[in-house]
């Protein structure tokens, strides 16, 4: 099995255990926990698709909510101060990378013959 | 806001956004493979399939940026607050037209292979160790998974399951998505652009997106809340003359939450800055008829006893306030949600100031 088999393997097992977790966190889990969605019914096909990719994070807030452990000022204190980070170093990677690219360009600023970048590749079996 | 939850909570508003949305999306991809394919590098023949591609990428990259400025432009100017309204439906469909772009691309270059498609586009390129040549592919995977994982957690549901904080944590990916996405592009059809419409294009909107952003914190550092004082266990807010009629002052208390402290008609109620939705800034709302209403999406809770109006059923946290002499105290320690305490009048001595 090659490194793209393996990754498309646990790609395909993580989503075959979330397809479990959601088959039982919505059919009899989802009730106990939110009074919302106790009776609401047309919305929880929507949810699928998000227990397959945070399954892990949704039996963690399941054993959360059904225990009795949440903590509600969690829920009020926004982390603002983050933006503050994503601003600075967005930019800085963003100008890094259009740079970069920039720099390896074969034909800019002006044009020049192009040069093969790597052996041509072996044949595919 | 629902009692129960529903598949999608449409509106006239959410109508309107979707619809314009739409069109600008139908608008894009019409001029892009109808209109002027010679501006973009389209006079050499390609297939139907590449150039599909091409319109498709282009318009999910137009639209990634689209929705990456208005954060910070919401936070420069209030009056592009409406586009924050319903940004996630924007999100969801930039994902569909991204998705698209990966179909075409999955099933012209990878399709005809042997091996599966998606083991194929795994390992046709693993030049990882140089910059020229460099798998650009895995960058849009990346970016599309990171899409994704952000639509399918986009529903109400998610917000209040995970709280709202770590909710928001998780969809700060999409920074991280637009990086992706630029160095995707970067590292990809950029280092074979011919005709540079596209090349200004693309490093506009990257370069706007983060001025933007930065211009955004810049700002927040210069005006944002200040750490209330601390006076015997009690923080101080302000005088009692600052306070505007239906506004609040809002303070970080030593916790690091915010509290907002309304003025109602001369009567001071202290709440929990944060929404409960989103977290959206409560301060920055005006109190009507006791009711203070989320700027982000129009929740609305009473400043009393941080409940929403029935049927509704989201509640904040409250706080106890006291006067000393004409400085604002509130205790720092938050009743839990919902609970009511009872108005401080202003004293009488600037009430007459304040209320005209």
């Amino acid at each position: 099995m090659n490194e793209a088999e393996l990754i498309l393997f646990a790609a395909k097992i993580w989503c075959g255990i979330g397809a479990l977790v959601a088959v039982v966190f919505l059919t009899f889990g989802i009730d106990r926990i939110d009074e919302d969605a106790d009776g609401a019914y047309v919305f929880r096909p929507l949810l699928v698709p998000g227990v397959l990719l945070i399954w892990p994070m949704v039996l963690w807030r399941w054993y959360i909510l059904a225990d009795g452990k949440d903590e509600w000022s969690h829920r009020y204190r926004p982390k603002r101060h983050n933006h503050v980070w994503f601003a600075l170093l967005m930019p800085v990677a963003i100008v890094i990378i259009i740079g970069a690219a920039f720099s390896v360009r074969q034909t800019w600023p002006g044009d020049i013959a192009p040069e093969p970048l790597s052996a041509p590749a072996e044949v595919s079996e | 806001m629902s009692v129960k939850y529903i598949p999608v909570q449409w509106n006239r508003n959410k109508w309107i956004y979707d619809a314009v949305m739409l069109i600008g999306v139908i608008l894009f991809l019409y001029l892009f493979l109808f209109v002027s394919p010679e501006i973009l590098s389209h006079e050499n023949p390609i297939n139907p399939q590449i150039h599909n591609a091409r319109a498709f990428g282009a318009c999910a990259f137009i639209m990634l940026t689209v929705i990456l400025c208005i954060g910070p432009l919401a936070r420069i100017d209030r009056r592009f607050l409406p586009l924050l309204y319903n940004r996630r439906h924007f999100g969801v469909m930039t994902l569909f037209v991204a998705i698209t772009h990966a179909s075409y691309i999955l099933n012209w270059y990878f399709a005809f292979s042997s091996s599966n498609k998606f083991e194929a586009l795994l390992f046709a390129n693993t030049s990882y160790g140089q910059l020229a040549g460099f798998p650009f592919e895995v960058f849009g995977v990346f970016a599309l998974f990171c899409l994704a994982l952000l639509a399918v957690t986009s529903h109400d549901f998610w917000m209040k399951f995970l709280t709202p904080p770590v909710w928001k944590r998780l969809h700060s990916l999409v920074y991280f998505a637009y990086v992706s996405v630029v160095a995707h592009v970067s590292f990809g059809i950029l280092l074979d652009q011919q005709n540079h419409v596209f090349t200004v294009i693309f490093v506009g909107g990257a370069l706007s997106v983060a001025g933007l952003h930065a211009y955004a914190a810049w700002l927040e550092y210069k005006a944002g809340d200040d750490i209330g004082s601390n006076q015997g266990g009690w923080v101080d807010i302000c005088d009692a003359s600052e306070f505007r009629d239906g506004f609040a002052k809002i303070k970080i208390l030593p916790s690091g939450e915010r509290v907002a402290v309304f003025n109602q008609g001369g009567n001071l109620s202290a709440i929990s800055n944060a929404c409960a939705h989103q977290n959206g800034p409560l301060g920055e709302g005006r109190v009507i008829d006791c009711l203070v209403t989320c700027p982000w999406h129009g929740f609305q809770y009473d400043v009393t006893n941080g409940r929403s109006p029935a049927p509704f059923t989201e509640k904040i946290p409250t706080y106890n306030l006291r006067l000393d002499g004409t400085r604002v105290l509130v205790d720092p320690v938050a009743n839990s949600p919902g609970t009511y305490v009872e108005p401080v009048p202003l004293p009488d001595v600037v009430t007459k100031e304040v209320l005209v």
